[in-house]
């Protein structure tokens, strides 16, 4: 090999090129799906993180520290190889089955032991992250907004919905992008189940004809596209922080 | 209209307030004063349980409050105006939202009109032209007369101001203090933590004075201006008046 010459031609056609439009169409379905999971069990988190002492929250702490404080990869391979392995005959059976509604153009397929437990296992591990990014937001508003909703009558539940929460999504909105951002490109450790997304397909490209340079820099790109235009998509229409008092 | 029995309030080992004995009347003016520290914040925050009694009853309109929760709890609030010393206005909220908030989640007043409550009320205050501006885009002054139509929104026959004026710049105290004023003529009850005298001279009907926990003085604003009975109090108003001719302790 004499230098960085590109040669695209064993990349963008054929199979290699059906492999990449696979790959990027269920990176970002298991990005899509990871973070609504994710988003969906943060809420939770949050709740029991934020309520009064006591086993609710010992069981939010425990489930924050758990899953930040252990590798992803890691998580995905137990999720795949033992979690899986625990669930009811029935329910694996029935995912291993064809499920036409499930599947997507190219023949990826959304109703896969691999699938399921990348969302899964995203989801769980990025729920702590917002769950935590969230609280920090919740803590910057200022306790005084607390009490003015109190001496006017409200209710917990309605300052929290009213007062709290839309201001810590306003005060948080950056890094909880980052996160969103983070799980996407995270999502590439799934290929280490077997998940068939853009990582995945890079190398199998490479070990078909040998254009290593050429996948990864396509691969390279997809990402890249892929983070700017959730980027721009989330800060243009996420929450904005109104300045301080 | 407010009765205080015996009221004690105690954080752990500090005994904020001892024994407190008053009635006011309905339509009153108080003005409660005295050092920092001496327990005067806590006095009002009673009345409307942001703080919890350690001892003692609170009796409005002839009922003890001590022991109310949930929705009687946020009835008796609803019934009571708080203004803050740091405003605390909703800060995602612009001042029209900040007042209507109230009167939509807890009255269940439809949209239109809790609006055109709103807008009456800041005509009132005098920024009818401010409605659609956020906190951050407001001055102090503006901020305080905001949280004073917001307090005002649920039409409260109790209002309770917390050193009103304390946080804002010299040049806006008047727009707040003349605000102020014209609630004191329309009626309202109301109890005012403050170290405005002028506000206290010209429209307490009744001038508390307080240290250390217990009140020392009440008295109209004549007779405590002219001659303070307490020589705490007396000390108190020498250094209020012309702190600089005061010994440094």
């Amino acid at each position: 090999m004499t230098g960085l010459t590109f040669d695209w031609a064993g990349v963008l056609g054929g199979l290699p090129l059906h492999w990449l439009a696979t790959g990027f169409l269920t990176t970002v379905c298991v990005t899509a799906t990871g973070a609504a999971l994710a988003t969906l069990f943060a809420v939770p988190v949050l709740g029991l993180r934020i309520g009064p002492p006591g086993p609710g929250r010992w069981t939010a702490v425990a489930f924050i520290e758990l899953f930040r404080n252990t590798p992803l990869l890691v998580q995905l391979l137990f999720w795949y190889f033992v979690a899986y392995g625990l669930l009811p005959r029935g329910w694996r059976d029935w995912i291993n089955e064809d499920h036409g509604w499930a599947a997507l153009p190219g023949g990826v397929n959304l109703a896969t032991p691999e699938f399921l437990a990348a969302t899964w296992g995203l989801g769980v591990f990025f729920a702590a992250f917002l769950a935590e990014e969230l609280r920090a937001g919740l803590l910057a508003v200022p306790k005084g907004q607390r009490e003015a909703a109190l001496s006017q009558g409200m209710g917990s539940w309605a300052i929290l919905v009213h007062i709290l929460l839309p201001q810590a999504l306003g005060n948080a909105w950056q890094p909880l992008v980052g996160q969103y951002l983070n799980l996407m490109k995270l999502s590439s450790l799934a290929t280490g189940i077997g998940l068939a997304e853009v990582t995945y397909q890079v190398r199998q490209i490479e070990s078909y004809n040998s254009h290593a340079l050429e996948a990864f820099a396509a691969g390279t790109l997809l990402y890249l596209g892929l983070s700017v235009v959730m980027e721009s998509a989330l800060l243009q229409f996420g929450p904005r922080r109104r300045g301080a008092r | 209209m407010i009765e205080f029995r015996g009221v004690h309030k105690r954080h752990g080992d500090l005994h904020v307030l001892k024994g407190i004995d008053l009635s006011i009347a309905r339509g009153e003016v108080v003005v409660v004063c005295g050092p920092s520290g001496s327990g005067k914040s806590t006095l009002i925050r009673l009345i409307n349980r942001l703080e919890t009694l350690s001892e003692g009853e609170i009796v409005i309109d002839g009922q003890a409050t001590a022991g109310w929760r949930g929705r009687r709890l946020q009835a008796l609030r609803t019934r009571i105006g708080f203004v803050f010393q740091q405003f605390n206005l909703y800060a995602h909220l612009d001042a029209r939202s900040n007042i209507t908030l109230a009167l939509r989640k807890v009255l269940g007043m439809p949209a239109v009109e809790a609006d055109a409550r709103a807008d009456e009320l800041l005509a009132r205050v005098g920024l009818a032209d401010k409605a659609g501006a956020f906190p951050s885009q407001l001055s102090g002054g503006q901020q305080q007369r905001v949280a004073i139509a917001r307090a005002l929104a649920t039409r409260p026959e109790i209002l309770l101001f917390d050193e009103p004026t304390s946080a804002l710049d010299p040049e806006t105290i008047g727009e707040v203090l003349a605000v102020m004023r014209e609630l004191a003529h329309s009626g309202i009850t109301m109890l005012v933590v403050t170290h405005e005298m002028g506000f206290a001279r010209e429209l307490a009907d009744r001038i508390l004075f307080i240290d250390q926990g217990t009140i020392l003085e009440s008295a109209a604003p004549a007779d405590f201006f002219r001659a303070p009975a307490h020589p705490r109090a007396q000390r108190f108003l020498r250094q209020l008046l012309s702190p600089l001719h005061e010994a440094v302790e």
